[in-house]
């Protein structure tokens, strides 16, 4: 009995504590990505689009007239490491809200840190179907594009571009690599396109050539590929080496190439499509000035990443001023069916399973350029939603 | 060195024990403390020290006692979590009855592997022993059945007995500290034993052991199954406090981590790896958070260990608190039992 | 018939030469830690960071303007001077304590990371590349094969060859053997030992680096390229038998034609599961690999 009325009173005080606070401190945004590893590259962008977003925000008077903060912890794209991170931000930090995970091993775990803590998590980067399917969470919402919808704006360009084509699928052996290319592979199919063989090779996979065979003796006009960063630019280079890439369409997932390897890479891209939700092209103010501050302030352009990760902060500040609060409860209400403006249009989220919606593009890399070549309308890329936890 | 070694070693027995009940001893001082301030982040992150600090245990007894060096003792340890994941998950959330299964699975997947690491010798049996964890990482990466690259997540809280569960911090805490100082007092037990001195042998010579006629093939092998046993019933904590297991658990990065815990603590001195163990978890968290960096800053600190104080931390204070304390040896001696 | 005829040329053949162009990678980078442990009884842990730094330093003289070929010289006499360093500041340290082998593996466990890190540090996490000095590609029985693979298999013999000879034909080759079998009489000889450590291992670093030049363009270079080379580095040369530099090229040849060929019929998710269940069926057959070490017989 007295516990409950100790309790209580802690509670009350510490109730009062927060709505004084709320006046006064910054909104604390808890970033888990990874800075170091294999990804950080990814982690870079990541950091720079939430960087530049948030600096605009605070020079424009904050969210809801409170500044924001940034705090960064660096995962190492370990999820065992990114969980351990989450629940120092949340519990020493105190952030209101997390974001940052790139792996979807990682995406699923943090969100299941927030779970516990009751509070808010999103990723702007995994794209794993799962984290807003199967294994969604009513804690975690996603602003990127899952790897369904951007399967089904490429799958509508090749309809399109090379009708009846014959295509070979060389993914990356692991569930990740195997989901994308089967999400496509069914896209593809359903639009007339042939499956001329498949081939899966290990991740981090240093040499190709073991496979060109098999690739050639297949004959197909088409190659569809979903390797990612380091593993296509070997990938790339040596098929032209091999000069396979002749009379050869190449189509990728989105991270396939990237403004981070597409350097590397170099006259080998020349060619390659792959259906994304973010083009540095893509026709509308917003995104002309996020492109012209982001060169200006990283001297690098933004990629899929950091448009993703910078419209993120706009979604976290609508929803908060929508809510008039902080509250996790309050600010999940708000976020589910909200529509926000981004570098890449309008942006809705679905509220059944907290995916956004978008438009897509099948985007053309063009002497080290990305162009847009093609767009599918949100409504069509977007797939049922199979989310059943909530 | 050679002809003082019985009575400094006696001796040095004894500073470590001192140092082990003032192991302990901070430990239940911190868990008060943190439960007074009502910290969670500090507890849950010891916790994971502790857990790691048996994986540390089990490498310690393979390197400091045997003498043969792991470098995929990551292999148990992240089996010791995916089993655990799994009975949690599917059939029951009795921690006795998860430590218990963990405990015997994966002293029959040490035996598997020991059968095939223990008749090589010396760096082959370390590079074996790394390329069997390698090679298991890379099938649980890559088996959709236990979640490939996601790992499992969803695994619930294990109970201790009704009302106490893992996911209680303090109660969680004190549970594997329990749990360390249990498989701490076995070891240290185990090496007052002939069966611990024949180790000991071992390391030093092992042709000489196996003159006396000893067989050394099967006092290895049943090392290296009570180190994977120790590995995969500390692995089985894992889940219970994280809530979820992925295949990083098996990677080198955690066999490495567990001998950079054993050498900076100090190799051989069973107490050494839980210091190192608690003190590297910690760094790792706070450099961490000041810079992307934090392996360089780790590799530095660890070439520096292996270069001036090969012995460790705990291997260099002991002989030094033994000058100190000669004196108050008895006393010494009864805090040791208490503890 | 004929369709079996077609089969190997079309489909074994190219896997046969593509597998003989990795090998030979695959035998630079083991041919660097065997004569590192044959002599000095070190296992290099940090070989793989080598064999990156050695790309990196060519991606420098290259950006500097310094042509391929040059920098495929340079980089070698480079790596040679950091490996000779390596060896007597760091090394030499633990070299002479009991249990070198244990702390020595540790220590240059340590400096990979500390390496790896440095290299992220220095030129950032994305990867870079070398263009390819030779393009184009020649016919071999109706298939293409790039000219640089070919030119890389070349170069990797005559490395091999060069090493081979250093070592079984010259004057310093036979010190180093002579030094490797029995190291205090080879001192009482009046042989300046410790310099014969640090030249080899500046050698088995040299190799590594010049695997790193020679290999960038076709695999890139990124800070944690030299993980790669890890696994099937080590088990060539425990399949082959530490310190033999016959087992390491014979090892690494036939392993990587396991792997290639094997690839045609199985996942591809096996070929290092089978990599390790050949290691451990030679280590069970004979446990000192196929071949003895350097000086030894």
């Amino acid at each position: 009995m007295r516990q409950t009325i100790l309790s209580a009173s802690v509670i009350a005080a510490m109730l009062f504590c927060a709505g004084v606070q709320a006046q006064s401190d910054p909104i604390k945004i808890g970033v888990v990505t990874p800075l170091s590893g294999t990804y950080a590259g990814i982690g870079q962008q990541v950091k720079w689009g939430l960087d530049l977003a948030t600096k605009e925000i605070n020079a424009s008077g904050g969210i809801a007239g409170r500044k924001v903060e940034l705090i960064y912890e660096d995962e190492e794209a370990n999820p065992a490491v990114a969980v351990q991170k989450a629940e120092k931000l949340l519990q020493v930090s105190k952030v209101d809200f997390l974001t940052g995970t790139v792996n979807s091993g990682s995406t699923l775990a943090v969100g299941q840190v927030a779970e516990r803590n009751n509070r808010l998590a999103s990723t702007t980067v995994s794209f794993a179907d799962s984290i807003t399917a199967d294994k969604c969470s009513p804690n975690m919402f996603r602003v990127n594009a899952r790897a369904g919808m951007q399967s089904a704006a490429l799958a509508e360009w090749l309809a399109k571009a090379k009708p009846n084509a014959n295509v070979y699928y060389l993914g990356p052996d692991y569930e990740m690599g195997r989901s994308t290319v089967a999400a496509f592979k069914a896209a593809a199919e359903a639009k007339g396109a042939k499956t001329a063989g498949e081939v899966f090779a290990p991740l981090d996979n240093k040499d190709y050539s073991p496979y060109f065979g098999q690739i050639r003796g297949a004959r197909p006009n088409v190659i569809y590929t979903s390797v990612a960063g380091n593993d296509t630019v070997r990938l790339m280079t040596q098929m032209a080496e091999f000069g396979l890439n002749r009379n050869l369409q190449v189509l990728g997932a989105s991270g396939t190439v990237t403004s981070q390897n597409l350097a590397a890479i170099g006259k080998a891209a020349d060619g390659f499509v792959t259906g994304v939700g973010y083009s540095t092209t893509i026709d509308n103010p917003i995104n002309k000035k996020f492109v012209a501050d982001f060169e200006a302030a990283y001297k690098a352009q933004p990629d899929l990443y950091g448009a993703d990760s910078y419209g993120l902060m706009y979604f976290y500040k609508a929803a908060v001023e929508k809510a008039k609060s902080t509250d996790t409860d309050k600010v999940r209400e708000a976020m589910r069916g909200l529509q926000w403006d981004t570098p890449q249009g309008t942006k809705t989220m679905r509220a059944g399973d907290h995916q956004a919606m978008q438009d897509m593009y099948a985007v053309q890399v063009n002497d080290g350029k990305f162009v847009i070549v093609g767009k599918v309308d949100a409504d069509a890329a977007i797939g049922p939603d199979t989310c059943t936890k909530f | 060195m050679g002809e003082f070694s019985r009575p400094a070693s006696s001796k040095q027995i004894n500073s470590l024990r001192l140092l082990a009940v003032l192991f302990f001893a901070i430990s239940c001082v911190f868990a008060f403390i943190a439960t007074v301030v009502e910290d969670v982040f500090f507890l849950r992150l010891a916790t994971e020290a502790m857990i790691f600090g048996g994986l540390a245990l089990s490498v310690d007894l393979l390197l400091g006692i045997t003498g043969l060096l792991p470098l995929g003792q990551a292999l148990f340890f992240g089996f010791g979590a995916y089993a655990a994941a799994l009975i949690l998950k599917n059939w029951t959330v009795s921690i006795w009855l998860v430590l218990l299964a963990c405990m015997l699975s994966s002293a029959l997947v040490g035996l598997v592997a020991g059968l095939i690491a223990i008749r090589s010798k010396g760096v082959y049996f370390a590079l074996i022993s790394f390329g069997l964890a390698q090679v298991v990482s890379k099938i649980v990466f890559n088996t959709v059945e236990l979640g490939a690259s996601d790992g499992i997540i969803g695994v619930p809280n294990a109970q201790i007995l009704p009302g106490l569960s893992s996911g209680q911090p303090t109660v969680f805490f004190l549970f594997a500290l329990m749990f360390i100082a249990l498989v701490y007092s076995l070891l240290n037990y185990l090496m007052k034993t002939p069966y611990g001195r024949q180790l000991i042998a071992i390391k030093a010579n092992e042709h000489r052991v196996a003159f006396l006629g000893f067989n050394t093939w099967r006092f290895k092998l049943s090392a290296f199954v009570l180190a994977a046993s120790i590995a995969g019933t500390s692995g089985a904590l894992y889940p219970m406090l994280r809530g979820f297991v992925s295949p990083e658990l098996m990677f080198f990065q955690v066999s490495g981590n567990a001998i950079i815990n054993v050498i900076v603590g100090g190799t051989g001195t069973l107490i050494g790896p839980l210091y190192g163990s608690a003190l590297l978890t910690g760094l790792r968290s706070v450099v961490g958070s000041f810079t992307p960096h934090h392996q360089l800053v780790i590799g530095v600190l660890f070439m520096i260990v292996v270069i001036l104080f090969p012995r460790g931390i705990i291997g260099y204070l002991a002989p030094m608190l033994d000058r100190r304390c000669q004196k108050g040896q008895g006393t010494v001696q009864q805090e040791a039992r208490g503890g | 018939m004929a369709e079996a005829l077609e089969w190997m040329q079309y489909v074994l053949a190219p896997q046969v030469i593509n597998g003989a162009s990795i090998g030979v990678a695959v035998v630079l980078m083991a041919l660097g830690l065997t004569i590192i442990f044959g002599l000095l009884d070190v296992i290099n842990m940090a070989h793989g960071e080598f064999y990156a730094m050695g790309a990196y330093a060519a991606v420098i003289l290259i950006a500097i303007g310094i042509p391929f070929w040059w920098a495929l010289l340079l980089t070698p006499l480079f790596m040679a001077v950091v490996g000779y360093a390596v060896e007597r500041t760091l090394i030499q340290r633990v070299f002479h304590s009991k249990d070198r082998h244990t702390l020595t593996l540790l220590l240059t466990f340590g400096l990979a990371i500390v390496l790896e890190d440095v290299l992220k540090i220095a030129f950032g996490a994305n990867p870079m590349r070398i263009e390819t000095p030779i393009g184009g590609s020649i016919e071999v029985f109706g298939l293409f094969f790039p000219n640089y693979r070919m030119f890389v298999m070349g170069m990797g013999s005559a490395i091999v060859a060069a090493v081979w000879i250093f070592i079984f034909r010259t004057r310093v080759g036979a010190i180093v053997r002579a030094a490797a079998f029995d190291r205090h009489m080879t001192a009482s000889l009046g042989v300046p030992v410790n310099k014969v450590y640090a030249l080899t291992f500046a050698l088995g670093v040299a190799l590594a680096g010049i695997a790193g030049v020679l290999l960038a363009p076709i695999y890139s270079v990124f800070p944690t390229m030299g993980r790669d080379f890890v696994l099937i580095a080590f088990s060539v040369v425990i399949i082959g038998g530490m310190g033999s530099i016959k087992g390491a090229v014979i090892a690494g040849l036939l392993l990587t034609q396991i792997q290639s060929i094997s690839s045609l019929y199985i996942s591809p998710v096996w070929s290092d599961p089978l990599l390790f269940g050949c290691m451990v069926l030679v280590l069970m057959w004979r446990p000192q690999g196929l071949f003895g070490r350097l000086g030894h017989g």
